[in-house]
């Protein structure tokens, strides 16, 4: 089943490596100057605990230097849906349109088995890929990772152990997307669709509670952000700990400014302090450790599913 | 054993039955012509027995094995589906080791023998339809099955390259004594080469048995026009046919026919499939007491 997996899966392969060779030229080209930066400023040294003075201004101006680019880095977001669409997707869509799969279905190889081995050669391809491009992610942002750390969304989503992931997830939702739909075009909407919806509930509602939020009180004046922490709600509230209603926080600005106070010290005279729950940067492997868990094993569900299914797909 | 045997069997696509009821053995070795015309539930039954689809009622048994749970017997049979689908993009010499890589028993001799005309770096896209059912069938031979079934292997193919494909199919299979299940409703194409003959119209047998057998029990009876009645030595009507003042029927015989205004010839295959195979059937004989039959012996 090998040389069929690759006879037929040729052209996507060779696309996969023509992206991450891309991905990688690219990475090389541009960090060049990112770490030249790094170095001149001698960034390093301002790590916690902050050692050198000035820090307050270099980090930042090294951060607006390069954030388009660190920016436009996270379109790399999208990497691990095309193996859903482009090689899941068309793997049995395909087959079952052109009518293909009663010639391929009727040897000496079954149903069954043709499915497994080229899902698993496919899967494995995938993920050696999708760790190859989330390698190269890793080195490229490093020097700015270690300013801001690599838990937020932002950086969480194409680093780490999830692209791999990711990618196997998309993969094995596009094959029984191409089961269930029977047309390419249908299966690599549905799979779109159903990768696009999961990320975004996993990344909304489930990610955030992996481990219970740290919370930190901080005076209302505050930016109350730690360096690289993933700041999931920061709220006001008053001396009780009770949270201020948007319409007392209104009021008391419309005070301030009548009685001519400026509102930031106003609030803090009221004793009104920032709440602030989130996630230490710290937490970044444990958090890759249950999300690409988490992926992994939908990915082995809609493995099942679609091998029960292919066995009773009546044509 | 019987390579291909249904049960009871049945298949309903949405609320149409495509089969119905369908109980049939085909016996070992036999050259089966699967003659019907078109939805009659051929390519059904040919997907039934190869497990790409799943049966409604009944069974169905490949080879002794239930082709749905025990999807190894497909190692033993070689199916052509109608329309010869084979993947466009792949050379021929791709397509025949695609073929050898998903099968235990492969045989290369006879598949190179078939193929010597057609360039292996040519793509399958690139065939003449005449050529793809060639390579289409080679693939077929090179698995060396016991059960061959073949949906409508002639349908895009001039009587020639009709007559050549059956012939090289012959050749393939006369070593092994594989059974032979053609499945087409152009009855001059199986005609020459079936010994067995399974009729379906409207997803049910109408006619089954060896050529021999059908042809010895079957007659062409010529005669005038007149009334019918039972006429002796005839044991059913299939069909009858006016013309002009002279009728004829074909009948199915049980006895000599003693009446000797009857012309009485034997019937060939194609016209006794035709005669089984066309949707109109004989209204019932008129009662004997309104008409005197005076020429009944």
């Amino acid at each position: 089943m090998a040389w069929v997996t690759w006879r037929q899966h040729r052209p996507q392969l060779v696309a996969a490596a023509g992206l991450l060779f891309a991905l990688a030229a690219a990475a090389l080209g541009t960090r060049i100057p990112i770490e030249a930066a790094f170095h001149r400023e001698s960034l390093a040294a301002c790590l916690p605990p902050a050692a050198r003075t000035g820090c307050d201004i270099i980090v930042p101006h090294f951060e607006a230097e390069f954030g388009g680019l660190v920016t436009s880095v996270r379109v790399l977001t999208v990497l691990p849906v095309l193996a859903g669409l482009f090689v899941g997707a068309p793997l049995l869509a395909r087959e079952l349109e052109l009518g293909t799969y009663r010639f391929a279905w009727t040897q000496g190889v079954t149903r069954r088995r043709w499915l497994l081995s080229k899902t698993a050669l496919l899967a494995a391809a995938t993920v050696i890929a999708g760790a190859a491009a989330s390698a190269i992610v890793m080195w490229w942002r490093a020097p700015y990772d270690i300013l801001e750390g690599r838990i937020s969304p932002s950086s969480f989503d194409i680093e780490g152990l999830v692209v791999p992931a990711y990618a196997l997830f998309a993969l094995v939702l596009g094959v029984l997307a191409g089961l269930v739909f029977r047309r390419t075009v249908a299966a690599m909407t549905a799979t779109l669709l159903a990768f696009g919806a999961t990320r975004f509930l996993v990344t909304e509602f489930v990610r955030p509670h992996f481990l219970a939020p740290l919370h930190r009180v901080v005076l209302a004046t505050d930016s109350g952000r730690g360096p690289g922490d993933w700041v999931l709600s920061d709220t006001l509230v008053d001396g009780g700990g009770r949270q201020i209603t948007a319409a007392r926080e209104d009021l008391a600005v419309t005070h301030a400014q009548l009685a001519g106070i400026d509102p930031h010290t106003y609030i803090v005279t009221l004793g009104w302090k920032r709440l602030i729950a989130y996630q230490p940067a710290g937490r970044f492997w444990d958090f890759q450790l249950l999300e690409a868990g988490l992926f992994v094993g939908l990915a082995a569900l809609i493995v099942l599913v679609t091998v029960w299914l292919v066995r009773r797909t009546a044509t | 054993m019987s390579p291909l045997a249904t049960h009871g069997l049945g298949k309903r696509f949405r609320r149409e039955w495509a089969l119905r009821d369908l109980t049939l053995e085909i016996p070992p070795g036999a050259i089966v012509g699967l003659a019907g015309p078109n939805a009659a539930g051929k390519s059904t039954l040919l997907a039934l027995a190869t497990g790409l689809l799943a049966p409604t009622e009944g069974t169905i048994s490949v080879l002794g094995r239930d082709p749905l749970r025990d999807p190894g017997v497909l190692a033993d049979v070689g199916y052509v589906a109608q329309g010869a689908p084979l993947y466009r993009s792949f050379r021929v010499a791709e397509t025949i080791e695609f073929v050898r890589r998903t099968n235990a028993r492969w045989d290369d001799e006879i598949v190179g023998e078939l193929l010597t005309r057609i360039d292996s770096s040519s793509r399958v896209a690139s065939l003449s339809e005449g050529d793809r059912a060639r390579l289409a069938l080679a693939l077929v031979l090179g698995k060396r099955p016991q059960l061959v079934l073949l949906d409508e292997p002639f349908a895009s193919l001039d009587p020639l390259a009709a007559r050549e494909l059956l012939q090289l199919l012959m050749d393939g299979v006369a070593e092994t004594g594989s059974t032979v299940v053609i499945a087409s409703h152009v009855v001059a194409d199986i005609e020459r080469v079936c010994d067995h003959i399974v009729l379906l119209t409207g997803g049910g047998v109408r006619l089954e048995g060896s050529v021999e057998e059908l042809l010895d029990t079957h007659r062409l009876l010529t005669g005038p026009r007149r009334p019918l009645g039972a006429i002796r030595g005839v044991r059913e009507v299939v069909r009858e046919r006016h013309s002009g003042r002279q009728l004829t029927l074909l009948t199915v015989v049980e006895g000599p026919i003693v009446d000797p205004s009857w012309t009485v010839e034997p019937v060939s295959l194609e016209d006794l499939l035709l005669a089984y195979m066309a949707p109109e059937r004989l209204p019932a004989p008129k009662t004997p007491e309104k008409v005197p039959l005076r020429w009944h012996g």
